[in-house]
């Protein structure tokens, strides 16, 4: 495992929630990212539980990828390595769990889940689907041995895609604006409990030293923000190695300008390139008075920085 | 078409607009109605549709680019407000700044669910009293945010006005960043099946045995879980709604059979990354199944282009010590590094290439295309030459 020392503030920051939610845009490792997470926190000897969202029959799973290199996770979570499970979280699940907590009835949560009105209006109509999802992850939260002791340490959400965080975030305020009374808020509002207890879960938001991408990270923190999402940190992901010193590269620019494009002139771009995103998130940390997230080198990233489409 | 499949290592090598060659994306964004990009989230799928779009029209041809929350400063770049309740043309000026001096025309448009769903609604319901009774109706509001796959929904149904109207030769639409390949194919179909009649019928008070046992069931659940206000409010909404399923079905026909006809292409913007791979290939392979055409594959941020560079290795340094000669044995560590991934990449692409499919690896352009200027050289990097037909004298 590479850099645990580059990514330990995070880990210890982590290390005591219940929930992380991992979250970003598309594309810039947050699978990756999750799953070098769960290791860390395995070898510190905590049972964690990682979760993906996806839709009911999806064949591919890009955390099994990232965890194991092969299969799918199951609606069930199975240990995938020592101190490791994987679950998919699908929204159909936690509807069953949802009906079945505010019927009081299981006969009639049953039958409600066999009607196909039902099915479809949770799984078309406003923030069902989002809701099915946080329900199901609070199902597993609850989860107890015999002993009393949580059977998970730590849950690991991957999300999907930024809009799912806030997505999460926003369910009692969407469903309040659609539905004003019935059971149904009063549960949704207990459930949000966990998930904005800064002593009980946190965000990471993964992001990529690039302008672009950090300013939208910064964005989607300060949206979790305002939704009440506590923040546990952010991940820099992939950020080059700077072999140079100053003098080396000026001494190199310098030169290159004289001989014309070079090999490996993309690579010092893009170290150049990096160094400014990477100052806006430190001074983001330093600005929200927050606990410092993970911000550094590979951030705990446990391949080289662009992939390796051979695995 | 160029680029045999057979030849993976000449193109690939070959910026085209240099040695004089058209790729397979000329002909596509040349004579296609609609070109649609599909790829996993932050491949640069919004990127390469708009240079898609402003090659098209270079090639003399009236561009509609549909694009689902593109990066602020392309939107500037493009001078699109982020806002708009129509497609906006990119200022004529601004083209000529970059170097586009053609006939053709360039429109952008940032799509708007709302107004999407609030024109829809304008031209299936018929009469204005029942568009004011659905638009005034409290869910309507929160449905046209909130229902799931608004996104994609929104996507085909634009496309569908848009197409309709024939005011453009050529659309190119960037998809939502979906995980469930071309959901938005299939997304009017859902949100349509959902508000089937049959499915709100359950909802509104019905005879016959069977459907009163069963709404009477849907009755009882909403009731006890959203409170009684509310199932009544629903069950208004649906019966507002209720007499234009039919058109909605309609619309979803219509934008499957233009996407399957040959008016149109499917192409799949990918990166090197391996997630981004698999999902490129799982898109494939739902594109065969659900009989869409398919253009091409588009490799974005590979290093596979390395045509015109110099390897520090080959560059007399002068002198052995100092910082310009240890800068320069860092330098040409990065540059093996290039290399192997240059050769890693050219790999991958000619193994797209294999299945006798087109696939071209965009340039390196140095970071993130943020003007004009920079759609206009990626749009040469990905289609070729492109000789504008001016009828005006360009002022060069």
């Amino acid at each position: 495992m590479c850099c645990d020392r580059v990514v330990s503030p995070l880990l210890e920051r982590i290390a005591g929630l219940r929930a992380v939610m991992v979250t970003g845009k598309g594309g810039v490792g947050k699978t990756t990212v999750t799953a070098t997470l769960a290791r860390l926190l395995a070898a510190s000897g905590k049972r964690v539980l990682c979760g993906e969202i996806a839709a009911d029959q999806e064949t591919s799973s890009p955390l099994m990828a990232a965890l194991t290199g092969e299969g799918t996770s199951a609606i069930e979570p199975v240990e995938v390595l020592p101190g490791i499970a994987t679950v998919v979280l699908q929204p159909t699940r936690g509807h069953h769990a949802f009906l079945r907590d505010s019927l009081k009835i299981h006969v009639l949560a049953n039958a409600a889940m066999r009607s196909q009105v039902i099915r479809r209006f949770l799984l078309a109509a406003p923030t069902f689907p989002e809701l099915g999802i946080l329900y199901r992850v609070l199902e597993l939260e609850r989860e107890r041995l015999p002993g009393g002791r949580h059977v998970w340490d730590t849950i690991l959400l991957d999300l999907p895609a930024t809009g799912h965080a806030l997505a999460l975030a926003q369910i009692p305020a969407s469903i309040l604006r659609i539905i004003p009374g019935g059971p149904i808020v009063e549960a949704v509002r207990e459930g949000l409990r966990v998930l904005r207890d800064p002593a009980q879960a946190g965000a990471v938001i993964v992001t990529l030293p690039e302008t672009l991408p950090v300013s939208e990270a910064l964005e989607l923190a300060a949206g979790l923000v305002k939704h009440e999402i506590p923040l546990a940190g952010f991940v820099l992901n992939r950020v080059p190695v700077d072999p140079f010193d100053p003098g080396e590269r000026e001494a190199v620019r310098a030169h290159a300008a004289t001989v014309g494009p070079l090999l490996g002139m993309r690579s010092l771009d893009r170290i150049e390139r990096a160094r400014g995103p990477r100052a806006a998130v430190a001074r983001h940390l330093r600005a929200m008075d927050h606990p410092r997230g993970g911000v550094g080198g590979r951030a705990g990233v446990a391949r080289p920085p662009d992939g390796d489409p051979r695995r | 078409m160029t680029g045999s499949p057979s030849h993976p290592e000449r193109p690939v090598d070959l910026p085209f607009a240099r040695a004089g060659l058209a790729s397979f994306l000329e002909p596509l964004v040349r004579d296609k109605r609609v070109v649609v990009c599909c790829g996993a989230g932050g491949v640069g799928k919004t990127t390469t549709s708009a240079a898609l779009g402003l090659a098209g029209a270079m090639l003399g041809r009236n561009v509609l680019v549909l694009t689902i929350d593109p990066a602020r400063r392309l939107a500037e770049a493009m001078g699109i407000p982020e806002s708009a309740r129509a497609p906006s043309p990119i200022p004529p000026d601004r083209l000529a700044a970059a170097g586009v001096t053609g006939q053709g025309t360039l429109h952008a448009w940032m799509l708007n669910p709302t107004v999407v769903f609030e024109g829809m609604v304008r031209r299936l319901a018929h009469d204005e009293d029942r568009v004011r009774l659905i638009l005034a109706n409290r869910l309507y509001q929160h449905v046209s945010e909130l229902v799931a796959g608004m996104q994609e929904y929104t996507a085909a149904e634009a496309l569908y006005t848009l197409a309709e109207d024939r005011r453009y030769d050529l659309i190119v639409l960037d998809t939502p960043p979906s995980r469930n390949a071309l959901e938005f194919l299939e997304a009017p179909r859902k949100l349509a099946g959902f508000l089937d009649e049959r499915v709100v019928g359950m909802f509104l008070p019905s005879r016959g045995a069977l459907r009163a046992a069963a709404s009477s069931l849907i009755s009882t659940v909403f009731t006890r879980i959203f409170g009684a206000g509310f199932h009544e409010e629903l069950q208004e909404f649906l019966g507002a709604f209720s007499g234009m399923f039919g058109g909605m079905r309609a619309h979803a026909e219509a934008v499957r059979t233009l996407l399957t006809s040959s008016e149109a292409t499917f192409l799949l913007v990918t990166s090197p990354e391996p997630s981004a791979l698999a999902e490129a290939r799982f898109f494939h392979a739902k594109i065969d199944e659900l009989g869409v055409p398919f253009g091409g594959y588009i490799l974005n941020r590979s290093w596979a282009q390395t045509r015109g560079l110099k390897n520090p290795d080959l560059v007399q340094v002068v002198g052995t010590s100092g910082p310009v000669a240890s800068g320069w044995s860092k330098l040409s560590a990065l540059a093996d590094d290039e290399r192997r991934r240059a050769g890693r990449d050219r790999s991958l692409l000619a193994d797209l290439r294999g299945r006798g499919t087109d696939a071209i690896a965009t340039p390196h352009l140095g970071g993130a295309v943020e003007d004009l200027s920079g759609l206009v050289a990626l749009a040469g990097a990905l289609v070729g030459p492109l000789e504008q037909e001016s009828r005006t004298n360009p002022a060069t």
